[in-house]
């Protein structure tokens, strides 16, 4: 089902990371929990993708799964994801190590609790560098040193020199963000994953933290895959975002479009629901019903569909694959078969006002 | 979410969930018998000697042989349950009831509270606590309350910890403030809400000490402290049986050993049950 | 600041230092000469990022914790003067309640969702058994919690629910004044939504007075009607919330309200705050990072200055009646 964006013509920038149609369970005491299912998900060289949805949603999930760092409790049972070429679902155990850090890396969610809390920052980055071999000049403790203190310059962190010493507890959230994209930058990955960077941090210090990190990629032309459950964060940092629900893409456009037309009805009501700069709090309309849970045998097809106010039972019955729906416009895909009109007017002028 | 379980129902899972959970509280129940009826069910008098049956083996009439005064060994071990039950129970509830208060108060107020409770826990633990409880009982007077009383001293750094670690953790939780705003002052606190929230580590803690408990009891008696003959203690008969183990007679000590290493094994078998069965996150 | 008769809630001068452990004497200021108002029936907000002092003040408010300094005056009477632990008995412990910002946090592992909401009511209301219990479903409907959910344990309910529970419990007593520490901070944006519309219900029909501490601006915009912004344990800015957003007048409160996704150019800060711990008495705590700074700025210390309904801590602020933001 994604052959529609590839066989549409010469794709000058074919994706980096290709996730096709994948499926993971967790088996618990209590059953098998679908915490993933069928989803589908591009990225490019350079493209800053934002993946978004509530908690239970299955995006913390996917990008474990990506890396090979799931629970043990994960299974994947079916589908496939590939980088650069490569395997990521089936790949040895050496291969994966080799690329993590490497080509693929990511940023944590809580700096203080990501980062070895007994070792000092720099002799951490020291760690990745030595461990992917990357250090110049013959006296290799002064390159890994000399490594670190450019990592750590690299994220403007003031006097780098004397920070190489400090301790994690030592420093604040948001300089410890910084040490950790730091460290997944230091061995320059053509992808970055940032599961939720920003969380917990003022908002002051989340603004600096994300023109960091986008300002990175943009200067290294590199992929990026930024996991929130923030519209507005998204909308202000992204060119393509990915709206999930219950484990299944629903949404995938480009950033501009998505907040113009929403078409899936989950993305229109977290958009209204989100509270913004305009609007009363009885604008407010949130999404009803509750998740439902990934336990149960007896799921609808469309795992919104219970929470629905237009679906029939095509939709229980029936999985609406995200891009069926419409063929012409591969920026704008939806998972749904009563998706509103590509020319709806749009939840959010203000946010639909931004463009990637 | 779903519904809780009822006591009973909640207490039925946590025995059939884990195997070995019932294997440990079928053997707690057959202790408990023992203990309750030993003196009743027994074969022989525990005290009766017979000289023409001195150190027999092992045999249809004596299960469990014979000892040096043709004392049925059976018989005895099974009386000396509920002796040893007894003083490690009553020891073990003396430590908690002191222990848990002192621990609670040390680890929720801090300041001076703290310290006095905490300099005690470290004085009584800087003794090698054998030795300490040795000295109390020679000091004290050779009793059976006093293994109990020099027991319990022993085992009250255990419980001090545990509440007072259980207290610290949960002294800035939002509802301790919440039980403040709601007209709680610190003494209802203490024992409406923190209590409850510590006794699940205590309760583990509680089985735990109860093995050990066996084994210093038994341990004081094997050294001549405490019980004295001809009462049946575990420890005094594997210190009766000692000398013959040489010349051969190895089931007068082997008995009393197996049923103290079994009372133990089941005590610390029985501490992840006892936990499960007092915590609510389990109930579902 | 507004000098109508009567308010329900006056804070004068408040302050909280703590001792800093190895220090020589050294304290840190956590509230610092904070004063404020509460009119009966009144939202105010309370914004800052962390280590602004704005979770302290709401502690202190809620008589958590003791002041170091300053006056609370509630409804004419000084809470202040008593220490916390005296206050829990005292007549006006009813009349203030607080939701706390994590609902798993806040409710007794081991208490069902139903004693978590009758604990307030069988210390400080006293109701028969019967009555309390019809004041517990009472209460569960008032705040949309299903009645057979009134039996379950914390671990057994989601975030919305726990934060029903949270504010079933903070209502129960029937409170003049409801301080609340982020209530929504940890839940989905959805639930979010949800609980934000109950408590704009709640007011209304209960005619409470709300403080509402936040570091959500959309959040607090929508809430209250006058928001104050602090800074290192000061008040910086204080006013109507809809003009402090659309036209902030200390440079703090501007660029605060930049950082927020979607409100265009962001104004960047440099370093970090300084630390709280021994801050000068006559600098403004801002200078150094504030993009608008002046030589001036590092040698006198800025009061609150009021323009119109608006107030001000900015030596420069007199200068800017109507910016834009």
């Amino acid at each position: 089902m994604n052959a529609p964006l590839r066989a549409r013509g010469s794709a000058p920038n074919p994706p980096l990371l290709e996730v096709c149609d994948l499926n993971l369970e967790f088996r618990t005491r209590d059953g098998a929990v679908q915490a993933l299912e069928g989803v589908n998900l591009q990225i490019r060289k350079g493209e800053i993708v934002g993946l978004v949805g509530e908690s239970g949603s299955g995006k913390s999930v996917l990008s474990y799964a990506l890396l090979g760092i799931s629970d043990r409790a994960a299974r994947i049972t079916g589908g496939e994801a590939s980088f650069g070429g490569i395997d990521l679902l089936r790949a040895d155990a050496r291969v994966l190590a080799e690329l993590r850090g490497r080509e693929i890396s990511m940023v944590f969610q809580s700096p203080r609790t990501a980062l070895n809390p007994i070792r000092k920052v720099g002799r951490q980055i020291e760690d990745v560098l030595r461990r992917h071999a990357l250090a110049r000049g013959s006296d290799l403790s002064r390159g890994l040193r000399e490594g670190a203190i450019q990592a750590l310059r690299e994220v403007a962190i003031p006097d780098p020199e004397r920070r190489l010493n400090a301790y994690p507890f030592e420093l604040s959230g948001g300089m410890c963000q910084r040490v950790m994209i730091a460290l997944a930058l230091a061995c320059r990955p053509a992808l970055l994953i940032a599961d939720e960077p920003t969380t917990g941090l003022d908002v002051t210090t989340q603004a600096a933290v994300m023109d960091l990190i986008t300002g990175l990629a943009r200067e290294r032309q590199m992929a990026t895959l930024f996991i929130t459950h923030d519209l507005a964060l998204a909308a202000d940092y992204c060119d393509r975002i990915v709206v999930m629900h219950a484990g299944q893409a629903v949404e995938d456009a480009v950033t501009g479009s998505l907040f113009a037309a929403p078409r899936h009805p989950y993305t229109r009501r977290l958009i209204s629901s989100t509270p913004g700069p305009a609007g009363s709090i009885s604008s407010l309309a949130p999404v009803p019903g509750n998740l439902p849970d990934l336990r149960r045998t007896d799921l609808p097809a469309c795992r919104f569909a219970e929470r629905c106010e237009r679906a029939d039972e095509r939709c229980r019955r029936i999985r609406p694959l995200l891009g069926e729906s419409q063929a012409r416009e591969a920026s704008h895909r939806v998972a749904c078969w009563y998706p509103d009109a590509a020319d709806a007017a749009g939840a959010d002028p203000v946010l639909a006002g931004r463009e990637g | 979410m779903s519904a809780p379980r009822s006591g009973v129902a909640h207490a039925r899972h946590v025995l059939t969930e884990n195997p070995v959970t019932l294997f440990a509280a079928l053997l707690f129940a057959l202790l408990v018998v023992l203990a309750i009826a030993g003196p009743a069910i027994v074969p022989y008098d525990p005290l009766a000697s017979n000289a023409a049956a001195a150190l027999q083996p092992p045999s249809a009439q004596h299960w469990f042989g014979t000892d040096a005064l043709g004392r049925d060994m059976l018989s005895r071990v099974i009386v000396a349950t509920r002796l040893d039950l007894g003083i490690a129970l009553a020891a073990v509830a003396a430590s908690f009831v002191i222990g848990l208060p002192l621990g609670l108060a040390a680890g929720y107020f801090g300041g001076w509270w703290d310290r006095l409770v905490t300099r005690l826990s470290d004085t009584i633990m800087a003794f090698p606590l054998f030795v300490l409880a040795m000295g109390i009982v020679a000091a004290l007077g050779n009793t059976v309350g006093n293994i109990v009383l020099a027991t319990a001293v022993i085992n009250l750094p255990f419980y001090i910890r545990v509440a007072r670690a259980e207290a610290n953790v949960r002294r800035g939780a939002g509802w301790i403030e919440a039980a403040r705003l709601s007209g709680n002052r610190d003494l209802r606190i203490l024992v409406v809400h923190l209590l409850p929230n510590a006794l699940p580590a205590a309760a583990v803690q509680v089985s735990l000490n109860m093995g050990w408990a066996i084994l210093n009891a038994a341990g004081l008696s094997f050294i001549g402290l405490g019980v004295r003959p001809p009462e049946a203690e575990w420890g005094i008969l594997v210190a009766e049986g000692a000398q013959y183990i040489v010349s051969g007679e190895w089931w007068v000590s082997l008995f009393p050993g197996a049923a103290l290493m079994l009372a133990v094994f089941t005590f610390n078998l029985l501490g992840d049950a006892l936990r499960d069965l007092l915590d609510p996150r389990r109930r579902t | 600041m507004s000098d109508l008769p009567d308010p329900l809630l006056r804070v004068e001068r408040l302050k909280k230092y703590f001792p800093v452990a190895g220090g020589r004497g050294s304290m840190l200021h956590a509230v610092d000469d904070v004063s404020l108002e509460i009119r009966r029936g009144e939202s105010v907000g309370l914004v800052g990022e962390s280590g602004c002092g704005k979770s302290t003040l709401a502690r202190l408010l809620a008589r958590l914790h003791d002041p170091t300094d300053g006056r609370i005056v509630f409804d004419g009477a000084d809470i202040g003067a008593l220490p916390a632990a005296r206050f829990a008995r005292s007549p006006e412990r009813a009349r203030i309640q607080m939701v706390f910002q994590d609902p798993t946090d806040s409710l007794n592992p081991r208490f069902t969702a139903e004693e978590a909401i009758a604990e307030p009511l069988k210390l400080l209301a006293s109701l028969g058994r019967e009555a309390l219990r019809a004041r517990v479903a009472e209460l569960a409907t008032q705040v949309g919690l299903p009645a057979e959910l009134l039996a379950r344990f914390p671990h057994q309910l989601s975030g919305g629910q726990k934060a029903r529970v949270g504010i079933a419990r903070a209502l129960a007593v029937r409170p003049d004044l409801l301080i609340l520490d982020e209530p929504t901070a940890a839940l989905d944006v959805s639930v979010q939504a949800v609980v934000l519309q109950l408590l704009e219900r709640l007011r209304r029909e209960l005619g409470l007075s709300m403080i509402f501490v936040s570091h959500d601006l959309n959040v607090v915009r929508l809430l209250t009607e006058r928001v104050a912004v602090m800074y290192l344990g000061e008040i910086v800015e204080v006013g109507p919330s809809d003009e402090v957003f659309r036209s902030p007048m200390h440079p703090y409160t501007r660029a605060l309200i930049s950082s927020i996704p979607g409100q265009g150019p962001r104004i960047r800060l440099q370093g970090e705050a300084r630390s709280p711990v021994d801050p000068p008495a006559s600098a403004c705590r801002f200078h150094g990072r504030c993009p608008d700074g002046q030589d001036r700025c590092g040698r006198e210390k800025p009061r609150l200055v009021s323009v119109g309904g608006r107030a001000a801590a900015c030596l420069l602020a007199a200068n800017r009646v109507s910016s834009s933001a």
